[in-house]
């Protein structure tokens, strides 16, 4: 099978109370296939949002390792991880976290932007990626002026501006009502088919777990498979 | 039982060797420094009579004690090293992660970096005594304390390359030393500033406190010595850390350049995001701030206040109307329309901006104006002392120069020389019928006077003419009113008339007197000889120009009679030398502007003035050189040319040098206290930025997140502020050039009498202007670094948990 797309091994990660440790991950270790959709549930505080975190590397664990299409990531300097961020991850969050200065089109431009790609180029591409994700006509509106449902689809296409390896969703329907979030799951395994980018969904949500192909558990500190 | 286990393992002691040896090292320079200090106040209070002799036993307390300071300092480093160096032994229970590597960003978090360290203190120490040698290399050696020599820089252009190439020295240790540990390295920037970054100082500040160290080391170093008693007024301890905070700042850039650089792995300059986030985050060139705080630079706070009230509140009229007609027809459209309104209220961050814009516009503006101002003044008294005054003059260390028409000539040779002429000066006292004044006499050479100063031009806004001089019979004799009790009723209206007169021309209706030698003239006594003489034809007497305050107080007029009484130079009589006193006639009246120079200066014929002094040739040469701000190094060519001694040579600036001096100081003082409404602007800068950077802290967390390394917040925020400062540098700019020529051409007036300018005036060096527009947004560039690196250190998940 040679090297893994993705392989966590023996992550550690502690999170602070008023100076008492709380130890979330206890040497979490897990391995992702290329094209795979994968959805993570857990019960809350389970550490499932700092699992994604940590493999976003937006956090930083205490020990363990990952490398991702075989490079070890956490070796990566400050530059090299920013760039892990901008090219290879897509992020969705609970939240959309849109930029409030700037239209959506900003919004969805800005990591390509980001990479110093040509900005009317750019706008051009995150016109196109509005007008996919049924939102070319809201392109010139500022977050503020979007609803709930628009703001994420919004967010989900500047996650994929630069069609990123993996995409790496943090219960993005959860502030959504069941028959908007059923509209981004759909947005989200089309993603996943048609562009064959590799997902993994934190969600609380078991129906929705139950509709993806791979589905992974949180249990005491590691990864199980949510059938065991 | 913990306790005593705790206290008995390894890493007791060697917390105890850490925190002894900062101590120590702290107390190291300390005990030098009071040492010292106690040494030198007890040296002035002891002998304060004998300051300036050397005990020996000062000198060797002294030593004694540095000696201790240093070995207690050094003390201290092995401690230290001692407590870094030993492993940390951990009695608390083991975790799951036992054995697993640490993550390589958290194990490298906190390390204390002995290599850092080295690169910040050698380059700020290596920065010092480079710039000591190196100045002292550029300015050549054998320079006699200001004149250049040859091979060598004018101590100006010296200063300014050895500072850049130290401050590139000290910016290079910055850079490499964060490069070592890639992050700011604060505690080993401390220590480096601290133990090694004041020791020169230190040590050349005592030299000059302390007479026994100034003749150990002084004589090497008096280059510096004077250099930093230029930079700091004579106070050259002010100059040694003036010196000193300039490279550690220049430590500091370099410090955070390496940061920038090196944590994010490589240096990127580009700014297109950067600049696009960071202006639609303060959004400071927007028309309506802009033309806002313009107005409030030129017409003060209260006007704009009040014409923005009138017109918002007219505004908020028409709109409540609409939205009252609005709300008549569709309730809902109205109100879509009151939440539009609310939208548009401003954030706080967006007032604080608009402050901080309007705080750096103000400074730049005042700073523009005063300086602008004082150049005018040190402009206008330049002129008015270098048209009185020579650029510079030659002397003997003798009071005579017979061989002056030679030394003219080889004077004149010299390339930067304009104009020569010789001159004899003395100080005498001037009487006429009315009063009694003391004076200084210049004997001059009216032909060649004029290609040296001004006098001449000034005798055309006084009276009278220059060539009289030459030619005394030409001066029209004023008939002088008999003594008695109508006689200074009768001056003062005869004055009115003769002025007149004399400004007509030379010849009038009454025939010139007949020439007689003016020796039978000689040593006449005024007071009984005038009533009689004045009666017939007036003998002709040598001229004399006068200022028109010494006239004024004189109550003379052109072709008076003056009396010139030299204290020397007479008889010797029963009791000593004689006083001696010879009859002028007032050949012109001129007027400088300069009350000293009016009041206190009168003008002879060389000829007279050797006769009348016993003076063979002339007591020096005046010359004018065709660039003033270098008149010292040529008039150093002069003393090469005339072979030196006993020939002597000072330019204007030595011999003005209190008044040049006291304005420069005050030009000085001036910018200082401006600068500080700079640096209160400086700090709204940081006030804003912080509060810009509170405000965004999630926008940041989602930009890391989207792929923004560490360096591109740093650039977002430092570009925000920049823009703040770009903003008001560019108002204030625009505000202080437009209150310069304002002042310029319309004037605000000035008492004449007291200032003896009628307007304030107005010089706008364009040097001085750009370099205040370009300290200010340096300083807010510098004020918005320490915010921009808090940004960036916001981590991205604090950021977007903390909805």
């Amino acid at each position: 099978m040679g090297t893994p797309f993705l392989e966590i091994t023996d992550v550690h990660k502690s999170y602070f109370l008023n100076k008492k440790r709380i130890d979330v991950l206890r040497g979490v270790s897990v391995a992702i296939e290329q094209g795979e959709l994968v959805s993570l549930i857990g019960a809350s505080g389970s550490g499932k949002s700092t699992f994604l975190h940590v493999v976003g590397t937006l956090d930083v664990p205490a020990t363990g390792k990952m490398t991702f299409k075989g490079k070890s990531v956490f070796d990566l300097n400050d530059a090299g991880v920013a760039e892990f961020r901008n090219r290879s991850i897509g992020f969705v969050f609970q939240s959309h976290y849109l930029l409030p200065e700037f239209t959506a089109m900003e919004n969805v431009a800005m990591p390509a932007l980001i990479l110093r790609e040509d900005r009317k180029a750019s706008l051009v591409r995150a016109r196109e990626l509005l007008e996919r994700v049924g939102l070319g006509h809201r392109a010139d509106h500022k977050p503020g002026e979007l609803s709930g449902g628009e703001s994420q689809r919004v967010a989900l296409a500047r996650a994929l501006i630069l069609k990123p390896d993996l995409l790496l969703a943090d219960e993005p329907t959860g502030n959504l009502d069941p028959a908007t979030g059923e509209g981004i799951h759909q947005l989200l395994r089309e993603v996943n088919k048609d562009l064959g980018i590799t997902a993994v969904v934190v969600t609380h949500n078991e129906a929705l777990a139950q509709s993806m192909p791979r589905r992974l558990r949180l249990r005491d500190g590691h990864i199980v498979s949510a059938e065991a | 039982m913990e306790f005593a286990v705790a206290l008995a393992g390894p890493g007791v002691i060697d917390q105890a060797a850490l925190e002894l040896g900062s101590v120590a090292i702290g107390f190291g320079p300390f005990v030098e420094l009071v040492s010292a200090i106690a040494s030198v106040l007890g040296f002035d209070s002891l002998v304060g009579a004998l300051r300036y002799r050397v005990p020996a036993s000062s000198l060797h307390g002294l030593s004694v004690h540095l000696t201790a300071g240093t070995l207690l300092w050094l003390a201290g480093w092995a401690a230290l090293a001692f407590g870094l160096r030993s492993d940390v032994q951990v009695a608390a229970p083991k975790s799951d992660a036992v054995g697993r590597a640490l993550h390589p960003k958290l194990g490298n978090y906190r390390d204390f970096h002995w290599g850092t360290l080295a690169a910040y203190g050698f380059g700020i120490f290596l920065a010092e005594a480079g710039f000591i040698v190196m100045y002292l290399l550029l300015v050549g050696k054998g320079s006699t304390s200001g004149a250049a020599v040859e091979g060598g820089l004018s101590p100006v252009w010296a200063f300014v390359w050895a500072f850049f190439l130290s401050m590139a020295m000290a910016g290079a240790g910055g850079f490499l030393g964060a490069a070592n540990s890639r992050r700011l390295s604060t505690p080993e920037a401390t220590m480096a500033i601290l133990y090694f970054g004041t020791p020169i100082p230190t040590l050349l500040t005592l030299m000059h406190f302390f007479p026994a160290g100034m003749l150990r080391i002084a004589v090497p170093l008096r280059e510096i010595a004077y250099l930093s008693s230029m930079l700091g007024e004579n106070r050259p301890e002010l100059g040694y850390w003036l010196v000193t905070a300039g490279l550690t700042l220049a430590l500091f850039l370099g410090i955070n350049f390496g940061f920038v650089a090196t944590s994010s792995g490589r240096l990127d300059l580009r700014a297109s995001y950067e600049l696009f986030v960071a202006s639609r985050h303060v959004s400071v060139f927007r028309w309506k701030l802009l033309v806002g705080v313009f107005l409030v630079l030129i017409f003060g706070i209260v006007p704009p206040l009040i014409a923005w009230a009138i017109v918002s509140a007219a505004e908020a009229a028409v709109e409540r109307t609409r939205i009252r007609l609005l709300g008549l027809q569709d309730p809902l459209l109205a109100a879509e329309a009151i939440n539009d309104l609310k939208v548009r209220g401003q954030t706080p961050t967006a007032m604080m901006t608009s402050l901080a814009v309007g705080g750096v516009g103000v400074g730049v503006m005042a700073l523009i104006i005063v300086l602008s101002v004082m150049s005018g003044f040190e402009a206008d008294l330049q002129k008015k002392i270098l048209g009185t005054n020579s650029h510079g003059v030659v002397m003997k260390y003798t009071p005579d120069m017979p061989e002056f028409e030679d030394t003219l000539a080889k004077v004149n040779s010299v390339r930067g020389i304009i104009g020569a002429t010789p001159f004899i000066l003395n100080e005498v006292m001037v009487s006429s019928e009315g009063n009694i004044s003391g004076a200084m006499i210049k004997g001059i050479d009216p032909k060649t006077v004029g290609s040296v100063t001004d006098l001449a031009e000034y005798l055309r806004l006084g009276a009278g003419s220059l060539d009289w001089l030459d030619d005394p019979s030409k001066i029209q004799a004023r008939r002088l009113a008999p003594l008695g009790g109508a006689a200074l009723d009768e001056q003062g209206r005869g004055g009115n008339t003769s002025r007149a007169e004399a400004v007509d021309g030379g010849e009038g209706e009454a025939p010139p007197p007949k020439p007689k030698g003016f020796v039978s003239d000689v040593e006449r006594d005024p007071l009984i000889d005038m009533p009689s003489q004045a009666a017939e034809a007036e003998p002709v007497l040598p001229g004399i120009v006068v200022g028109r305050e010494l006239a004024a107080t004189l109550k003379v007029v052109v072709g008076d009679r003056l009396n010139v009484i030299s204290p020397l130079g007479g008889e010797l009589g029963p009791q000593g030398p004689m006083p001696k006193s010879r009859p002028f006639r007032v050949a012109g009246i001129f007027y400088s502007g300069m009350f000293e120079y009016d009041s206190k200066f009168v003008y002879i014929n060389l000829k007279d003035a050797q006769t009348f002094f016993n003076v063979k040739g002339a007591s020096g040469i005046e010359v004018k050189v065709d660039d003033i701000d270098n008149a010292r190094s040529i008039l150093h060519a002069v003393y090469e040319k005339l072979d030196g001694y006993p020939y002597r040579v000072k330019d204007w600036g030595e011999m003005n040098r209190n008044l040049f001096s006291a304005l420069r100081l005050e030009k000085l003082v001036m910018g200082i206290i401006l600068s500080m409404i700079v640096i209160v602007a400086a700090g709204l800068i940081v006030a804003t930025v912080i509060m810009l950077v509170l405000e965004k802290r999630k926008e940041i967390a989602v930009l890391k997140a989207l792929g923004v390394p560490d360096g591109g917040i740093v650039k977002i925020f430092l570009m925000e502020g920049l823009q703040i400062g770009v903003a008001g540098g560019v108002l204030g700019l625009v505000a202080g050039l437009a209150w310069c020529i304002f002042i310029e051409r319309v004037g605000i007036k000035l008492d004449p009498q007291v200032y003896y300018i009628p307007a304030l005036p107005v010089r706008i060096e364009p040097f001085q202007t750009a370099l205040a527009v370009v300290i200010a947004v340096l300083v807010t560039f510098l004020a918005s670094i320490y915010p921009a690196l808090k940004a960036s250190e916001v981590e991205p998940v604090d950021g977007l948990k903390s909805e």
